[in-house]
């Protein structure tokens, strides 16, 4: 009788154990609602006080092997505010943002961090970012307007800057000019469109000697994009419903997904087998690939002749920015530091030129003089198409739930790429259950 | 008769042995792959089709490493935490198996079994709250911080008890008449007789705190207590990794492990082989 009421009371602790952990929110749900600091009493004091303040910055752009760059912009910093220390948190991107949330839930949040567009809106919405138009108004020598205005606006939400744009990327098409020459096709131009690639990559596609002709893959990232290149908008006006199941965008997404299942231009994702496309492509095996410019690096020692051309369109053309931002945390101490950090990171000329000298990333400036020297820069030659890109841009469609909407499309496209759904059905079940997540 | 007996044994054999082959090399190959990419140049470590004998052997991969990252300390730190978590684990969870085991109290197989429990529960799960308590005790970013939530383990209690239950009583009972306590029979007949198992345990900590990554992650900030799994972590760039390098920090992070496999190796056998033995 003891072992039974024993053995049962385990059992009901252990599901209870089980049942607790399962019922876990999501990752991105789980910081607490913070409120903002009040950061003008806080100000009078500081700037009467001059004292050695220390401040930390979080950052996952500066690691495989630009340490030591971030280390020279901290100690340029350190020599004009002998009164701060810095002190860098350099995380891999893929931990970035888990520990991010955990050190804010644990009360230790760092006083500057970097975010990426994707997650910004998360941060913001939950009161986590101090809004820096009251310090920027307060502080005579800065100026938002050397910043480039698209990437300045991403970090606005509801007329607040949250954060200020530290870099920006775009994602062009790169061709390998060897296999057009071999092939006798012509060069892509600035007006081509998804017609125009898919006779380039029929007639360079030698499936014997595992070329591809194209490659643009069939994830969240790219299928905005299309969608948009196709005139159709995600969500509609108030962000209550998807519209991802309409015409426009399921005939994007059948375009993309025939290349790969219909035509057998694209490696499908069994094809790449781990590898990345960008492997394939310095290894000769992919004619267009479509990826970001901060592979510039990475393919400058292809062995073969290379270019880049702004992305083909359907309906208009859409290219994708990317922008990082620094901003400050709504618990920091010392705001007025921080915000002397994060406008030296993001603005500052010795930040800028240290960027395009070391290929780290492009300043989200406006200023065209810092970009002459990364346009004289080749490979490629037709850097210009970086730029021309930005008349295109658009920014990801981004919600609350941005983790896990990001996963259930990503879910569905895997799907109609190995074939098991068509693009009308895929879409039609994804919009179900994002709709769920807009509630 | 005899010959044809004699050839179904050999033919037996061929094909074990070609199974096995078979099936270590599977095991052997990502290894053999990551030495092979620690001596390549960045440039072909992605090659297809795979170069198993790189084309250009160099020892770029490491040099670049020891510039890039701090390799050095974060090696003696992985070292320090490991070596600290395997000793206190295996004092800890032999003397709370010792007691589970042998020590009769009222509600000793709840309890035992309430412990067990908390096997069930994923460690992503107790992070954060871990993490909150850590930095009530102001422990975040320190060797006690990154130490003490290793030295509990269930499973190395779980693993104890069950050896310890199997040692005959009456060589306890023996040194209890001769005089002993508790804590001498503990010592000089309890765990001299348990030599595999916690070689055994001792292995398996010292594993676990190696490569040891989420813990590390969230309680240090600072490069300079960096762990070896957060160093090598941090090569990988957003968008663009060198494997080279990664692969060299690779390498030089496995070799303890080998090492200390090979030599505990010796006394896990010894053991098994010596348990049939009397006496």
């Amino acid at each position: 009788m003891k072992k039974r009421l024993s053995i049962s009371i385990v059992s009901i602790v252990i599901l209870f154990t089980v049942l607790l952990s399962a019922c876990q929110p999501a990752a991105s749900t789980t910081i607490e609602q913070e409120t903002l600091a009040d950061t003008t009493e806080e100000q009078d004091i500081e700037e009467e006080v001059a004292e050695q303040v220390t401040i930390t910055y979080a950052t996952f752009s500066a690691n495989a092997g630009h340490e030591e760059d971030l280390a020279s912009l901290v100690a340029e910093f350190e020599a004009t505010h002998p009164n701060i220390k810095v002190e860098t948190q350099i995380v891999a991107f893929d931990d970035y943002f888990n520990k991010l949330q955990t050190m804010i839930a644990g009360d230790v949040a760092p006083d500057t961090y970097e975010l990426n567009y994707e997650n910004f809106v998360s941060y913001a919405e939950k009161g986590l970012l101090l809004d820096t138009t009251v310090l920027a108004s307060n502080d005579a020598s800065s100026d938002v307007g050397i910043f480039y205005p698209r990437a300045l606006e991403a970090f606005q939400l509801d007329g607040m800057q949250l954060a200020l744009p530290e870099t920006f990327s775009t994602v062009v098409l790169f061709y390998n000019k060897d296999l057009f020459d071999a092939a006798g096709f012509s060069y892509p131009t600035a007006d081509w469109t998804w017609n125009d690639v898919l006779v380039a990559a029929q007639a360079i596609n030698d499936p014997e000697n595992g070329v591809y002709g194209f490659y643009s893959p069939l994830q969240f990232n790219e299928f905005y994009k299309k969608a948009a290149q196709n005139n159709c908008s995600f969500f509609n006006e108030d962000k209550t419903e998807t519209l991802i199941n309409s015409p426009e965008c399921v005939e994007a997404l059948q375009t993309m997904s025939d290349f790969v299942n219909v035509y057998n231009v694209m490696p499908s994702e069994a094809d790449l087998g781990g590898s990345s496309n960008s492997d394939l492509f310095l290894a000769g095996k992919i004619a267009m690939d479509v990826t970001g410019i901060w592979m510039f690096s990475s393919f400058a020692d292809a062995p073969f002749a290379w270019d880049i051309e702004i992305e083909p369109g359907m309906a208009t053309h859409a290219t994708h920015f990317f922008a990082n931002g620094a901003g400050i945390s709504s618990t920091s101490e010392h705001p007025q530091e921080s915000w002397e950090w994060i406008k030296f990171i993001t603005s500052s000329p010795e930040v800028a030129n240290l960027r395009v000298e070391k290929g780290w990333e492009l300043p989200a400036l406006s200023d065209p003089d810092y970009f002459t020297a990364y346009l004289e820069q080749t490979p490629p030659d037709n850097r210009q198409a970086v730029f021309d890109s930005l008349n295109y841009a658009i920014v990801p469609p981004v919600i609350s739930r941005q983790s896990e909407m990001q996963d259930i499309i990503g879910n569905f496209l895997s799907q109609v790429d190995l074939g098991t759904l068509t693009p009308q059905e895929a879409l039609d079940q994804a919009k179900v259950q994002v709709d769920e997540l807009l509630k | 008769m005899i010959r044809k007996k004699a050839n179904l044994r050999i033919t037996r054999k061929t094909i074990l042995y070609i199974m096995l082959i078979i099936s270590s090399s599977t095991m052997i190959m990502p290894f053999v792959w990551m030495i092979s990419t620690s001596l390549k140049t960045t440039q072909y470590t992605l090659s297809i089709p795979i170069q198993l004998l790189p084309d250009k052997v160099t020892l770029e991969g490491y040099k670049r490493l020891f510039e890039i990252s701090s390799f050095g300390r974060m090696f003696s730190n992985s070292f320090l935490v490991a070596i600290i978590t395997t000793i206190g684990q295996l004092l800890i969870s032999s003397m709370a198996a010792y007691a589970f085991a042998r020590i009769k109290f009222r509600g000793s197989d709840l309890l035992f079994l309430l412990y067990l429990a908390t096997m069930m529960i994923p460690s992503q799960v107790t992070v954060t709250p871990l993490f909150i308590l850590m930095r009530y005790f102001g422990w975040l970013d320190t060797y006690q911080g990154l130490i003490v939530p290793g030295l509990f383990r269930a499973f190395g209690v779980f693993l104890m008890r069950q050896s310890f239950l199997s040692l005959p009583r009456e060589l306890e009972e023996a040194a209890y008449i001769d005089g002993a306590n508790r804590l001498v029979i503990f010592i000089r007949v309890v765990l001299p007789l348990s030599k595999p198992v916690l070689i055994t345990q001792g292995l398996m900590a010292f594993m676990d705190s190696w490569n040891s990554y989420l813990w590390p992650l969230f309680v240090t900030s600072k490069a300079e207590m960096f762990t070896l799994p957060l160093g090598l972590a941090n090569l990988q760039g957003q968008y663009l990794t060198e494997w080279n390098v990664v692969m060299a920090g690779t390498v030089l992070s496995i070799i303890p492990m080998l090492c200390i496999y090979i030599v505990a190796q010796k006394y896990l056998i010894k053991g098994f082989v010596t348990s049939g033995l009397k006496g």
